[in-house]
């Protein structure tokens, strides 16, 4: 039955991954089984968020992170997420191939995926395209996406912890000052770090960092990824933090689980009420149109009718 | 089905493998996919044969368009090959570039579906693109479900 | 002339003028809105109204004067026709050497040497699928392979080109040579043609190597060590070829490389070079599309805009540094693989447009381009094609002979305000590296591009054989293609891992650790020891390798 891809995918066979993230992407009768079945499995990898904006060179410092991950023999799996189009539905996804170091070990699986017009920015299935990597024994899960804001706060919930990449000259906003990045950045990376204004950037992000007292922890680590430097004092960063989390990375499971339940009730209401034929729902709507009750109100009563 | 009714959409990874590295064709192929509603994995010049299985593999892709010019297309028939050979023959291959007329047959031959000169219409890369998704689909998700069963 | 004596000099001028408009409305049926390649409207007819000679020692002058739009020299092809300059490349060393032979033979003064793509990604012959080597260019590994390449070539009296992207290996390899045989470094001239690492970096990722940084550094250093050591050898060729082949129009592609030039020049400043010791081995590289009267106007245009800024922005003092010298290449993409033998008309006409608009040296595309390498008999051709333009048509004869144009004088007016704006929007960005890095300049042709590329399947630009005029080629055979000897290459490949096992492996040990040290010390010179460890049997791939690891991976910003 299902048990025999279940058990190919624990065993970590990589094609049976690869067919399991699609499947967790179409959705459906078969992904959720599937998924209940690997459950068990799951809890085991580290979780690492890397965003920042295009420019920076997160892909290159991922790819110099891998190196490093590699190197001590522990296996890794990324999800690069992109946007796809709001017009076309389709999307353009170039950033695995930044990775190039690592193009041919099997031991490093890559999976572009496209944002396919979910409004945060990640996709619906991120989630369990993480489960899955996480059930086929990957050690570290790495999720890049790119800095729009609103993915930034997602990633949060799903990670362990967040890497915010930024590089000096980026224009006079730093990255990190749009608005929830600097909350969710559990590390700072100054990447091009042998650029001149690098130090300067580094300072800024620093005296930020000062006006939040909770951030106060937060390392500011400078890396060249083009030469590989400063990546060894990235990992050390990862783990230090990992090790005071232990507890959190039950929390932060569990988190992602009522995520994944609210966003599963959510569709299952939002499909009803769309659905939905009746008088009692008709009538909520016209009251609602003429302004008889106001939006709220009509659906918390909507709720009602069609549980 | 159609391509533009495939959920999840048609996945087709645009490459180049051997030693040419002018790509303004296929960046344009890459945006007409794209525009109509598929996910391209788009990579840089100067791939590895070796690599381009294991991103097709993990990236789990319906179709590779592989853009060619000098002799690139030579090897070609060495990359479908090694598809086959991880289990991925269910992929459509087509090529796109310009392959000398006495050598198209042998690519044919290995399977490459279509070979689409400078000339080729967008409309008609589209269609056959989409339709040779559709298939490939088909043929996994049967293999899938036998595993599944 | 002012307007006021135009119409007294032209009695009626108004009404004749008048009279033509209400004809031509009449006449004319349908009229279109016509626009060139860089989107300027065309109008049907120009005359004194829209250009009439003002300012003319200031926007013309004459050929050799300040500001050089009319030409860069005096006497321009009437006194010495342009180079005739073919790339050659193919095969093995051998297999180079007896086409060069050949042209030589046929008194050639320039050569130029095309190396093998497995050269341009980086690597050595035995890294790369043999089937795939020494298709489009030589293969050239090593200073050994160059001197086999160069045999009985009389090194010190000819003008070489290479088409050798950083880190400039084909250079080291030749100035080894140039040391076996005794012939000083300072009567080796030619070009390292391909020394434009943005335009690499934007345009064309064949021949990107280096990450930008390193492709900097690398440059500046190449830069000031031939211009110390090689001091008749054009260390930069500011290349416009890439960019346009990838789809920016003639507008955007000269005001793209131009500002290029500005942004090296710059840097060199900033290194402490002097800059007419720098700027008078700059030269350009472009294509020379079928667009006929757009091209002329684009590099007259450009002839013009660059006197201006080498004298007023960059300071240079030497006239020599304010002469826009290029090389211009008949485009290849707008060549067709159908019905090929059309391309013969369509690389006259280019060659044409390149000649009148006053270039240095001129490559006129076989006709099968699109399709393989020139054959004996195609390349043949290409060169008749020049010499025919120069014996028959007489396009030697004059100097400019468009320059007055009513249209081509307007139209250089209006590309140069065009070229100067985006100039200035480039400058906005921070300069040319800074805007590439971006991404924005790959934004911007990728949209000409794709423009371009609609217009084509709207059928608003014709192309003959492809979207009009086709005819059923199902039946076409073509010719089989030529491929080098598989028998020969093998033998190449297997003698080049025999020198690799006995050449002194202490030598190229030191050679290399010198090379990492200089990388990684900013005030060395990295290119100096490129050029040493190339004496000392370091291979090609071995150099890339090598630095790719100290300076960077190039991977170039794929923007779609």
């Amino acid at each position: 039955m299902h048990d025999d891809v279940v058990d190919k995918l624990i065993a970590g066979d990589a094609p049976t991954l690869a067919r399991c993230i699609t499947l967790m992407e179409t959705g459906g009768p078969t992904a959720d089984l599937v998924h209940q079945r690997i459950c068990r499995h799951v809890g085991r990898a580290a979780i690492i968020g890397f965003t920042g904006a295009p420019g920076a060179g997160k892909s290159t410092l991922i790819d110099a992170y891998i190196g490093v991950l590699r190197a001590r023999g522990l296996k890794v799996a990324v999800a690069a997420v992109d946007p796809s189009s709001p017009i076309s539905g389709g999307a353009i996804l170039g950033d695995r191939v930044r990775m190039r170091r690592h193009a041919e070990d099997s031991d490093v699986f890559i999976r572009s995926v496209a944002s396919r017009g979910h409004l945060g920015g990640l996709s619906e299935s991120i989630h369990r395209i993480v489960d899955v990597m996480d059930a086929a024994g990957r050690d570290f899960i790495i999720i890049e996406t790119v800095g729009t804001g609103q993915s930034e706060v997602e990633v949060a919930e799903i990670a362990d912890l967040c890497v915010v990449v930024n590089a000096p000259n980026m224009g006079d906003d730093i990255q990190a000052m749009k608005a929830g990045v600097l909350e969710i950045a559990d590390v700072l990376v100054v990447n091009k770090a042998d650029l001149p204004l690098a130090r300067r950037t580094t300072e800024q992000l620093k005296s930020m960092l000062k006006l939040r007292r909770e951030k106060l922890d937060v390392p500011v680590i400078e890396t060249v990824a083009t030469k590989e430097t400063g990546i060894e004092s990235l990992h050390e960063a990862i783990v230090g933090l990992q090790r005071t989390a232990t507890g959190d990375k039950q929390k932060t499971r569990e988190r992602r689980m009522r995520r994944l339940i609210a966003q599963s009730a959510g569709r299952m209401v939002h499909d009803r009420i769309r659905d939905a034929a009746g008088g009692e729902l008709e009538g909520l709507i016209q009251a609602a149109a003429t302004g008889e009750i106001g939006i709220v109100d009509a659906a918390r009563r909507a709720l009602k009718t069609v549980l | 089905m159609t391509a533009s009714t495939l959920s999840p959409p048609a996945r087709i990874l645009v490459t180049k493998i051997g030693l040419d590295a002018h790509d303004r064709g296929s960046r344009i192929v890459a945006a007409y996919l794209r525009d109509a509603g598929m996910e391209v994995i788009y990579t840089p010049p100067w791939q590895s044969v070796p690599g381009v299985v294991k991103l097709a593999m993990e990236e789990d892709v319906d179709v590779i368009g592989v853009s060619s010019l000098a002799t690139d297309h030579l090897i070609v028939p060495k990359l479908m090959d090694a598809l086959r050979q991880a289990g991925l023959g269910h992929i459509g291959l087509v090529v796109g570039g310009i392959i000398p007329e006495d050598e198209r047959p042998a690519l044919i031959q290995a399977g490459v579906s279509a070979i689409f000169g400078p000339g080729a219409a967008r409309d008609d890369i589209i269609a056959h693109v989409g339709a040779l998704a559709v298939k490939a689909r088909e043929r996994r998700n049967a293999e899938f479900t036998e595993i599944a069963q | 002339m002012t307007q006021e004596a135009i119409q007294l000099s032209l009695p009626g001028f108004e009404q004749a003028h008048g009279r033509w408009r209400v004809e031509y409305g009449q006449q004319i049926g349908t009229e279109r809105i016509i626009k060139n390649r860089s989107r300027i409207e065309i109008k049907p007819l120009y005359t004194p109204r829209d250009w009439n000679g003002d300012a003319f020692l200031e926007n013309l002058g004459f050929p050799g004067q300040y500001p050089y739009t009319r030409g860069i020299y005096p006497t321009m092809h009437r006194g010495r026709t342009w180079t005739q300059r073919q790339l050659i490349g193919l095969g093995t060393p051998e297999d180079y050497n007896k086409r060069v032979r050949i042209i030589l033979d046929a008194g050639a003064t320039a050569i130029s040497l095309l190396p093998c793509n497995s050269g341009f990604r980086g690597v050595d012959c035995d890294e790369v699928d043999p089937v795939l080597l020494g298709t489009c260019g030589t293969v050239i590994n090593t200073t050994d392979h160059m001197d086999r390449a160069l045999e009985g070539v009389p090194l010190g009296r000819i003008s070489t080109a290479m088409n050798d992207p950083s880190p400039f290996t084909l250079l080291a390899f030749t100035l080894g040579v140039a040391k076996k045989r005794g012939i000083p470094w300072t009567s080796i001239s030619g070009t390292s043609n391909q020394s434009d690492y943005l335009s690499h970096f934007i345009a064309n990722h064949m021949f990107y190597r280096l990450s930008l940084p390193g492709s900097r550094r690398v440059l500046l250093d190449h830069i000031e060590f031939c211009r110390k050591h090689v001091p008749n050898w054009n260390p930069v060729s500011v290349v416009g070829q890439h960019m346009q082949q990838a789809g920016a129009t003639p507008v955007e592609t000269m005001a793209f490389t131009i500002s290029t030039a500005l942004q090296y020049a710059q840097d060199c400043i900033e290194r402490g070079m002097d800059i007419d010791f720098v700027l008078r081995r700059f030269t350009f590289f472009f294509d020379i599309s079928i667009s006929f009267f757009e091209e002329v106007a684009k590099f007259r245009a450009g002839r013009r805009i660059w006197a201006r800024l080498a004298r007023e922005r960059l300071g240079a003092k030497d006239p020599g540094s304010w002469r826009f010298k290029f090389h211009g290449q008949t485009s290849g993409v707008d060549l067709t693989e159908q019905q090929s033998l059309n391309n013969i008309a369509r690389v006259a006409v280019q060659a044409m447009a390149g000649i009148m608009s006053g270039l240095q040296s001129l490559h006129t595309d076989a006709y099968d381009e699109a399709i393989t390498t020139p054959t004996e008999e195609t390349a043949r051709i290409a060169v008749a094609t020049q010499n025919i333009l120069r014996e028959e048509a007489h396009l030697c004869d004059v100097i400019d002979p468009l320059g007055g144009s009513y249209y081509v004088e307007t139209l250089t007016d209006q590309m140069e305000q065009e070229m100067v704006a985006l100039i200035g929007k480039i400058d906005e960005a921070g300069g040319m590296y800074k805007a590439a890095e971006a991404g924005t300049i790959q934004s911007m042709i990728g949209e000409s591009a794709l423009a371009f590329q609609e217009r084509v399947e709207a059928g608003d630009e014709k192309v003959i054989g492809v979207n009009s005029y086709q005819i059923d080629e199902t039946d076409r055979r073509g010719r089989p293609t030529e491929r080098p000897d598989p028998e020969r290459m093998k033998e190449h490949v297997a003698r080049f891992k025999a020198y690799k096992a006995v050449r002194s492996q202490t030598d190229v040990r030191h050679a290399l650790d010198a090379l990492a040290r200089a990388a990684n010390s900013p005030r060395e010179n990295v290119y100096e020891r490129i050029v040493e460890a190339a004496g000392a049997g370091v291979t090609h791939g071995e150099i890339v390798s090598l630095l790719r690891k100290e300076l960077g991976f190039g991977h170039p910003l794929v923007v779609v």
